[in-house]
């Protein structure tokens, strides 16, 4: 009967009560949308990143981030060929392509920076990444033709360079010897990620073996099949790796977007805490209102012989309740919107320069994120739980000869 | 000769201040079962202070309260809440009825608190809201029921932790005529058949008529007990 009593004591006040349920229902569908489209920038540009540029995990000489690039090599061809048959064989990997990774410098007619030269073999890198589809001018690979080089758009607009300009790359050979070539752009690429593109050009590996004198595997570039419990899977990876090469998870490779990830993970708690001491304020409010008005009938029952351990839980009930009513049709609101504009997504174009530094589109699709259901549930029961203490304390010293008579 | 069931010694109540006021100035008292009292005086002269004492809501400056030979003075503020409830019925001046609960539920309510299977308990406030003539009130919230039958419920609630006696605060003060009889002739009626005893403290002519043995309090003292 206390829950009885507790629920259709609730129904007393009901506009305040409808105030309060109405601003957790509120704040919770708040918390949700933000979670939501927090997951969704945020797994896009993680997709975006593994996609287009990082795979789900590297393989690389040991010494492939302390050495000079050039000597950091996997393994000679036929052994690169083995390992990667290993690797496809794992059960989670979908697919693996090899790259020549060197550090150099890239000079046109207008300037020069120092950038990072892929030499892809572009069969394998069109079947492992999505970067041919990021080609905005130009072609990937398709024509015929020596020395081609694609070009991030943001570099071509700083060193000047247009499709079919020529650019002059100086770097390492695999003696350690500086080489020049001369290259032509052949494709324009822009990337989710303006940094990315600003600091990587991509030449094909033959045009680089005639330079170098022999294809150089840097690195090994591994797709899992689908992007959950990545880095469970670089450590098996790891696992089963020869000695002397090492295996780097997508948030190793690229720490931003795992920072990201930690980062978002904190503040979503940090933004949902915000929302829920905002809540605990208001019902805490609600509930010391509730106790003053029900003074004669909190005293008259104390003088009855209800014991304080059972006001208490009236009261913690009460509060309880209020959550338990707000507390679904919030997250009942979220879940709704935010698979309406899983749908339609969420338009950013008016930011669009900005979202393309954070590597991000600018239209946002939100995701749902079970896992915080259960948070937001437990923080709510949580905060009603702290906020009932105070209204019970005040109600437990309530003198109940002093209530009786008072009012 | 009856038990007692309170016995009251040199109870004496001061309110600490300026000038510490006596309520209540060296009363002993005995009631015993089956006794329908009333402890009449004027506003102030201590009558109110001396029931929430005999009720445990108060606690004395001095002297010793045993209800049915229990010193309820030296008893721990959880003690004395459990001994209320089951020893004790209180009828208020206001009614103080749950406005939540159903006249029937407001009577189960305090069977509740004392854990009472729900079968006793519907059965019981059953029982009792007949006894006090609200037979078809059962399920009606006390803002659908007039003063008198409030009051009603709230004799039926004190009788149903079937507690040794029930202390009633100007009972009638809130009642016209016609229901003050109805609930004075109904808790009349409970004395006599079922024995249940009754402390009032009033000042209404009409509760004082009907009662057998009338304590007069002026200044914190028994005038006349007779």
């Amino acid at each position: 009967m206390i829950f009885k009593v507790a629920w259709r004591n609730i129904w007393r006040a009901k506009v305040r009560s409808f105030i309060v349920i109405g601003s957790i229902a509120v704040g919770i569908w708040a918390g949700l949308l933000i979670i939501g489209f927090s997951f969704g920038m945020n797994n896009e540009r993680t997709a975006s990143a593994i996609g287009t540029t990082t795979g789900h995990a590297q393989i690389h000489h040991q010494d492939f981030d302390a050495e000079p690039l050039s000597t950091a090599v996997i393994a000679d061809s036929a052994t690169v060929v083995a390992l990667r048959e290993k690797v496809e064989a794992l059960p989670f990997v979908s697919g693996t392509a090899q790259r020549t990774v060197l550090g150099g410098m890239i000079n046109s007619a207008k300037s020069a920076r120092a950038v990072r030269i892929m030499g892809v073999w572009p069969e394998e890198e069109r079947l492992q990444t999505t970067l041919a589809d990021y080609i905005v001018d130009g072609d990937f690979f398709e024509d015929s033709g020596r020395n081609r080089l694609l070009i991030g758009e943001k570099l071509a607009k700083r060193l000047g360079l247009k499709l079919r300009s020529k650019v002059v790359l100086t770097f390492q050979d695999a003696e350690g010897n500086l080489s020049r070539a001369s290259f032509r752009i052949s494709g324009i690429y822009k990337t989710l990620n303006a940094t990315w593109d600003e600091f990587h050009v991509y030449v094909h590996h033959e045009d680089l073996e005639k330079t170098i004198g022999a294809p150089l595997v840097h690195e090994v570039l591994v797709r899992f099949e689908e992007t959950v419990d990545t880095e469970e899977k670089a450590g098996a990876l790891a696992a089963a790796m020869p000695v002397g090469l090492a295996v780097k998870s997508w948030k190793q490779v690229r720490p931003e977007l795992g920072f990201a990830d930690d980062m978002m993970a904190i503040m979503l708690v940090l933004v949902l805490g915000i929302i829920m001491m905002a809540l605990l304020f208001g019902i805490i409010n609600n509930m010391l209102m509730a106790i003053l008005e029900r003074r004669r009938e909190l005293g008259m029952l104390m003088a009855v012989g209800m014991n304080k351990r059972k006001l208490f839980l009236m009261i913690l009930v009460e509060t309880l309740m209020l959550g338990f009513v707000g507390g679904p049709i919030g997250i009942l609101l979220g879940d709704l919107s935010t698979r309406a504009m899983m749908r339609i997504g969420i338009d950013l174009s008016s930011k669009q320069d900005g979202l393309a530094e954070l590597g991000v589109q600018s239209m946002i699709y939100p995701e749902i994120v079970p896992s915080y259901y259960l948070i937001i549930a437990v923080m709510v029961i949580t905060t009603a739980l702290i906020a009932s203490i105070l209204p019970a304390i005040k109600a437990l010293k309530l003198n109940p000869v002093e209530a009786i008579r008072g009012i | 000769m009856s038990k007692p069931v309170i016995e009251v010694k040199n109870l004496e109540k001061v309110y600490e201040g300026a000038v510490p006021v006596h309520a209540v100035n060296g009363i002993s008292l005995t009631i015993t079962q089956g006794e329908f009292t009333a402890l009449k005086g004027p506003s102030g002269c201590g009558k109110t202070t001396l029931l929430n004492m005999l009720g445990g809501l108060d606690q004395p400056t001095a002297g010793s309260i045993a209800i049915g030979g229990v010193d309820i003075t030296t008893l721990s503020e959880n003690a004395l809440i459990d001994f209320r409830l089951r020893n004790i019925g209180f009828v208020f001046q206001a009614y103080n009825l749950i406005p939540v609960l159903s006249a029937q539920e407001n009577v189960s309510f305090i069977m509740l608190l004392q854990n009472r299977p729900k079968e006793e308990r519907e059965a019981r406030a059953q029982q009792l809201l007949e006894a006090v003539g609200l037979k078809g009130k059962e399920d009606k919230r006390p803002g659908q029921l007039s003063g008198g039958q409030q009051q009603r419920v709230a004799v039926a609630r004190a009788l149903a932790s079937k507690p040794q006696f029930v202390l009633a605060d100007e009972p009638t003060a809130n009642l016209d005529s016609q229901s003050t009889a109805n609930l004075l002739d109904i808790m009349e009626r409970l004395n006599k058949e079922e024995g249940m005893t009754f402390v009032f403290a009033t000042h209404d002519d009409r509760v004082i008529k009907k009662a057998r043995r009338i304590i007069s309090i002026e200044d914190g003292k028994v005038l006349s007990d007779d």
